[in-house]
């Protein structure tokens, strides 16, 4: 194993990472702000996906594509909260769990009927298409480190949104104190409606940017959303950091697990074996690592309990 | 003197820099009421959260009966007889009065993993749980869910509850908040026929009660206690009445 | 209160008198469907023990059901094999007989709610909806990539297993069977909400903080509610896996969580023939939208939407009102 192939490897888990990232971000806000667990979260990263490819299709550019993917999931986002998700913030979590989950067979089988059963295919832009040589002499997919880039650049973004700006300080005051803001004439209901649409807009950037990398396909946003959660749990809910470092710990143990296990596996078992003891494990190992942080921080590493 | 049912010892507890619980040391003997009053933010509730096993201290001791039992968690304590209640009344709201009591008969027993036999058919439980409501005289409500009830109903039920435990030590946290004067009355009785059974330690805002009932009195301010005594002592004590008693008695 | 026993009962020999009736019009078709809604039922029933009783929001109930219905290949494949279950350290061989493929379905179950209870019962609210979720996930990604069960493509048991004095490739025989499970494990659901172990999970779920200081733990009475109804959803996997003669990791998936808890929810929380009255609106409307339209999950979709925001309480509660039990 060479030291270039891990250090692929380590980029590619940091790319996953930072997509990963995108989905978690969304979710962890729309808990932290409005206490809602959105399980729909997954179906407009899909929006995001066919938005990109649908119009980067008809137009020919992947950019106006991608403008389509922002504006398409933060639309949906915002229709959906006022439709939908608004008259959940009261309820209870099972509630807001049956009603989102009804929200995402709405739109699968929705865009389904819209798009059809077939996946759809986005390639990834010219001007980003074929690899760059690192210092160091390693080729590496550019369109995969521009994603690392913009992953990384939102993320400053979003610190200096939250931390920084007059919607940062509202966010922040409707995670501790709904009534009190609301008494201090924020007009709250358009503060959730624009915190879903961010969310919402971030997980289908999030689709947009994985689906030039993968097919785009009715039912593609649920495993990630998945491991979203297992993002949050890790980084500890409602906690911007935490989605950040637990987005990235994600990537790279899933990552380079899949990439080491079946090797080390190799040292005592024979190769067939190792490969699918090792895969098998790997693909398990995120979930451990999730179960270890529960029994040493069962609020998660950057949570509050 | 007879030995402290309930003794703490240097007990403390920081949340980050603030000292919430600043080496608190007090007793509870047989047959007594002992009061801790303090302002708002002098770390009361931490420190029955510290004797009821919800939160754990940095250091320092808990004693119930003579036993250690700062590692114990808040089930092995109350199954070792320290009955507590809530600030906010805290009671399973879709049950009824009686399952609401059967729940405590049957948690203090430590009978709560039977897994066929109705609950409420059982008379052992039943009958004890039936006597701890009328003790309290809530028998004519037996069977209203506890959400139902009216806040100082619900308020008797907890201590009916804390009955239960068949309780070696009370502690009570505002048993007498938002009573009207009628209602704080008839617990004021209540509280003073209790100590018969068992010593209680009551944190209470209700001077005038605390003042009726309350043998000894300890005043605790920013996690420390400040002054412990008669009530008489504790009127008259200069610390307590800069601390503390100038605002809220001295009008 | 007394509107709903009646209910129940209607429903009980709705369930019964439906298939009766099939097989004296010859319709084997509709016998197989209230098989299902029997088995699905049954999942349900388990699932209603950790969510009615328990107040624990558990979107990872697929790994029970699907881990049954491995135990189910498990035990049954190596018989259609011609080979042992294991060789060492001693020799076993599979089984095709069902009391011990439920026996084993339902401890596999239980072992695993142990588990990932025991785990997930750290934390609360949503953690505990997204850690189940995630558990189940994982389960769901072991199966596809371990091949020795068949990975992705799932496994086939040709032959349905046997019970003693029963012909289980009859199918009312076989309904008969899955429908005597679910009234067995109905009437125990009944008697634990009764009991002081039901009572206790009321504590538990209503008021953690009390339960504790009536001596109580909440950790352990969830976790036992949340293994009873983790064994119970396991025996309904192994009756499904048993029912489509079929396992594959599907039944792993987070849709097959989402589908028990519909089953729950449509039929109403906590209440003890809600789960039978879920799963079976729940395969009459696949039945009939599915015959209508091959997008049919958007209309349940729209109509579980509609059944969350405007009629809570579920279809029993509905019908039978929102007032529950008081002895």
């Amino acid at each position: 194993m060479s030291a270039m192939l891990l250090i692929e490897q380590v980029l590619n888990g940091l790319q996953y990472g930072v997509m990963l990232f995108l989905m978690a971000a969304g979710l962890t806000l729309v808990f932290g702000v409005m206490g809602l667990i959105n399980l729909a979260h997954g179906a407009l990263f899909m929006v995001g996906a066919f938005a990109c490819a649908s119009v980067a299709a008809a137009t020919g550019s992947f950019w106006l594509g991608l403008a389509a993917s922002l504006a398409a999931a933060a639309a949906a986002g915002a229709i959906v909260e006022l439709t939908v998700i608004r008259r959940l913030y009261a309820r209870d979590h099972l509630d807001q769990v049956l009603a989102t989950f009804a929200l995402i067979l709405v739109f699968s089988e929705g865009t389904r009927w819209l798009f059809g059963s077939f996946p759809l295919y986005l390639d990834i832009p010219p001007a980003l298409a074929g690899p760059v040589t690192l210092p160091g002499g390693i080729d590496y997919p550019l369109y995969r480190l521009v994603l690392i880039g913009i992953g990384l650049a939102i993320a400053g973004g979003l610190f200096w949104l939250i931390g920084r700006t007059r919607l940062g300080i509202r966010i922040r005051a409707g995670e501790a104190d709904r009534e009190m803001i609301a008494a201090l004439g924020v007009d709250i209901s358009r503060l959730y409606t624009i915190v879903f649409a961010l969310g919402a807009a971030l997980a289908g950037l999030a689709g947009a940017l994985v689906g030039a990398l993968q097919s785009v396909q009715v039912g593609m946003g649920e495993p990630v959303l998945i491991l979203a959660f297992v993002v949050i749990v890790i980084g500890g809910i409602g906690s911007i950091k935490g989605a950040l470092v637990g987005a990235i710990l994600v990537g790279l143990t899933d990552t380079l697990g899949r990439f080491l296990l079946p090797v080390l596996f190799g040292a005592f078992m024979p190769p067939s074996q190792a490969t699918t003891v090792g895969a098998a494990l790997a693909s398990m190992l995120i979930y451990i690592l999730m179960a270890g942080v529960l029994v040493v921080r069962p609020g998660g590493l950057f949570g509050r309990a | 003197m007879t030995e402290p049912v309930l003794e703490v010892r240097n007990l403390q507890l920081s949340f980050g820099a603030l000292r919430a619980t600043d080496g608190v040391s007090l007793t509870l003997c047989p047959g007594e009421i002992h009061a801790l009053i303090g302002p708002n933010g002098a770390g009361k509730s931490t420190l029955i959260g510290l004797i009821a096993g919800t939160l754990k201290p940095d250091a320092g001791q808990v004693r119930l009966a003579g036993r250690d039992v700062t590692a114990a968690d808040a089930a092995v304590r109350a199954r070792a007889g320290l009955a507590r209640s809530f600030q906010v009344s805290a009671v399973a709201a879709d049950l009824t009065v009686l399952q609401n009591a059967v729940l405590a008969v049957q948690g203090a027993r430590g009978q709560s993993f039977g897994f066929f036999r109705p609950a409420l058919a059982d008379a052992a439980l039943r009958g004890a749980a039936e006597a701890h409501i009328a003790r309290v005289g809530l028998s004519d409500r037996r069977t209203i869910p506890a959400g139902d009830l009216a806040h100082g109903e619900r308020r008797r039920l907890e201590l009916a509850m804390a009955l239960a435990l068949a309780p070696r030590a009370f502690v009570l946290d505002e048993p007498m908040a938002g009573m009207g004067p009628d209602g704080a009355r008839e617990m004021t009785a209540l509280l003073d026929d209790l100590r018969h059974e068992a010593p209680i330690l009551l944190v209470e805002h209700d001077m005038d009660a605390v003042f009726a009932l309350a043998d000894r009195v300890s005043v605790l301010v920013s996690g420390r206690i400040i002054a412990s005594g008669t009530v008489a002592e504790i009127r008259t004590d200069p610390e307590v009445r800069r601390a503390y008693l100038g605002e809220e008695m001295l009008e | 209160m007394r509107r709903e026993a009646i209910l129940n009962a209607a429903i009980a020999i709705a369930l019964l008198a439906v298939p009766l009736a099939a097989q004296a019009m010859g319709e084997p078709f509709v016998i197989t469907l209230a098989t299902k809604v029997a088995i699905l039922a049954l999942a349900g029933v388990g699932l209603n023990i950790a969510l009615g009783l328990g107040g624990m929001v558990s979107l990872g109930h697929a790994a029970f059901f699907g881990i049954g219905g491995y135990a189910m290949a498990v035990l049954a494949a190596p018989v259609q094999a011609y080979e042992p279950l294991m060789t060492w350290p001693v020799e076993v061989a599979g089984t095709k007989s069902m009391p011990i493929i439920w026996l084993a379905a339902t401890l596999a179950g239980g072992l695993a709610a142990l588990a990932i209870g025991a785990l997930s019962l750290r934390t609360s609210g949503v953690y505990f909806i997204m850690i189940t979720l995630a558990f189940g996930q994982m389960l769901y990604y072991f199966a596809i990539s371990w091949p020795a069960y068949g990975g992705e493509d799932g496994l086939s048991i040709y032959v349905r297993n046997g019970f003693p004095g029963l012909n289980t490739l009859e199918p009312l025989q076989f309904f008969a069977l899955c429908y005597g499970v679910l009234m067995v494990a109905l009437l125990f659901s009944r008697v634990l909400a009764r009991s002081r172990f039901g009572l206790a999970l009321a504590g538990a779920r209503q008021n953690p903080l009390r339960s504790a200081a009536l001596g109580i733990r909440p950790y352990s009475v969830k976790l036992t509610a949340f293994v009873i109804s983790g064994a119970i959803t396991g025996l309904a996997g192994a009756l499904f896996a048993d029912l489509n003669r079929f396992v594959s990791p599907a039944m792993l998936s987070w849709q097959t969580s989402g589908e028990i808890m519909v089953f729950v929810i449509l039929g109403g929380v906590a209440r003890l023939f809600g789960p039978v009255a879920g799963a079976a609106l729940f395969i009459l409307l696949e039945h009939w939208l599915g015959g209508f339209s091959e997008y049919w999950k958007l209309f349940l979709g729209l109509a579980l939407l509609g059944i969350v925001l405007f009629a809570r309480g579920g279809l029993i509660g509905t019908i039978a009102g929102r007032e529950v039990a008081h002895d």
